[in-house]
């Protein structure tokens, strides 16, 4: 097999690695906003189980939360699928990392926003949706553009669950010529061309928005 | 149905695997450390070589781990070099932590004022004395908190090697999985330990930040 003919197959997986990276975002992307404001606004008892909920997502090995999903999940009577299982764990788990950009980017801003925004008789939701969020956002975007690239690197854990992302058709490749060599170069530079222009698009971001030192953990 | 007691008595096994999980998650903690000031002392000095190591740099952000380890593991020996997996498995780690932690260290030496450099010159100490003894010292009190949370990361990076066979916590769920053909108790039991462990190392960090703060306030 030519090292084209191994590319063009390892690219016949990038539907899948696009899917699943869609699908993850839109179960990651609401998570971390509605947990990540609950957190910030909770009070009280309230905060202990909403932080209970993110430290499980966020603190787990996502290969293990991929597992455990999983394989335990039918003993539960639930039987999900592959992609199903694997969007689900990948997105809750950057979403859990997200949730924790929403509410620093919330509590980064000076009190006085929502101060004034009670003080103009706007409601608490609208203090939050109007005043808040909106200058709030500028500050995460850095954050959730490293979370992007940390997801889409994620994706080649669906391959452990047999789908047929770029990863798996990789190895399968790799296992048909005896040539793994060619297979995982061709996939390293695959992913790179992927996430390499985010990772300079992040870097930008965080230059003009200055978040520096807190870049997101992995 | 889930069988309790069978999880329990799958515990000792995985309690014996996290002895292979915490020394491989302390040497590539430290092998990262290293590498990554190395890339970074690279990176500052010379231009073809200083953009060499942006690069190399780069790439290793930009690919995922999974890949990474395949790579390592399925490729080297096709050019004769042939090492344990569990050598392989903490260089992968080194390596890909390397990248994270090169960024951190280039913010921390960043944040020493250009005056140290100055006054180190001109008190007429080298490079490998201004690099040990002034920018080393300075950069890591300022780095110490984003640090320890990429060592938390790479604890809950090290199941990734369980794909290459290393026999830490997951490996050993996935063995007793395969021998007894119970796959969710051996699961769930070694993401409870892993949850448990990640939750209290990233307390000690936290902790650990904390009197570095007040240490850098007296």
């Amino acid at each position: 097999m030519s090292f084209l003919a191994i590319l063009a197959g390892i690219w016949g997986g990038f539907g899948v690695t696009v899917k699943v990276t869609l699908i993850s975002l839109a179960y990651g992307i609401p998570f971390a906003l509605v947990l990540g404001i609950l957190q910030y606004s909770a009070a009280g008892w309230w905060r202990a189980p909403i932080t209970a909920v993110i430290e499980f997502w966020r603190s787990s090995p996502v290969v293990i939360l991929l597992f455990v999903f999983y394989y335990a999940l039918p003993l539960a009577g639930l039987t999900l699928g592959a992609m199903t299982v694997g969007t689900l764990v990948l997105g809750l788990n950057i979403g859990g990392y997200g949730s924790q950009s929403v509410r620093a980017a919330l509590q980064a801003l000076d009190r006085g926003q929502f101060e004034a925004g009670m003080a103009m008789g706007l409601t608490r939701i609208q203090t939050l949706t109007l005043v808040e969020l909106p200058q709030a956002l500028k500050a995460m975007i850095p954050n959730f553009v490293n979370l992007l690239i940390q997801l889409v690197k994620g994706t080649a854990l669906v391959s452990l669950l047999t789908l047929a992302d770029m990863t798996y058709k990789a190895k399968e490749i790799a296992q048909v010529t005896f040539d793994p060599a060619s297979a995982y170069v061709g996939l390293l530079l695959s992913y790179f061309v992927i996430c390499y222009p985010l990772t300079i698009l992040g870097r930008q971001l965080e230059r003009r928005f200055g978040a520096g030192m807190e870049s997101s953990r992995v | 149905m889930f069988d309790f007691a069978f999880m329990l008595s799958t515990m000792p096994a995985i309690f014996k695997a996290m002895g292979t999980t915490i020394w491989v998650a302390l040497v590539c903690s430290a092998g990262a450390a290293m590498l990554g000031f190395a890339f970074e002392i690279l990176r500052r000095s010379g231009k073809i070589l200083g953009g060499a190591m942006r690069f190399l740099i780069d790439f290793i952000r930009s690919t995922p781990i999974l890949v990474q380890i395949y790579f390592l593991y399925f490729v080297l020996p096709q050019y004769g070099v042939t090492l344990p997996a569990l050598v392989v498995g903490v260089f992968a780690l080194s390596l890909y932590y390397s990248g994270y932690l090169a960024e951190v260290f280039k913010a921390g030496i960043d944040s020493i004022p250009r005056g140290q450099f100055e006054a180190a010159q001109s008190l007429g100490l080298g490079a490998w004395d201004i690099t040990f003894r002034v920018v080393l010292p300075q950069m890591l009190r300022a780095v110490a908190a984003p640090m320890g949370n990429y060592f938390v990361s790479l604890l809950k990076a090290t199941p990734y090697l369980a794909v290459i066979s290393v026999p830490e916590m997951l490996g050993a769920a996935l063995d007793i999985g395969s021998q007894t053909f119970r796959y969710p108790e051996p699961m769930i039991a070694v993401g409870l330990i892993f949850l448990a462990l990640a939750l209290l190392i990233a307390q000690a960090v936290r902790w650990f930040e904390l009197r570095l703060l007040a240490s850098n306030k007296r």
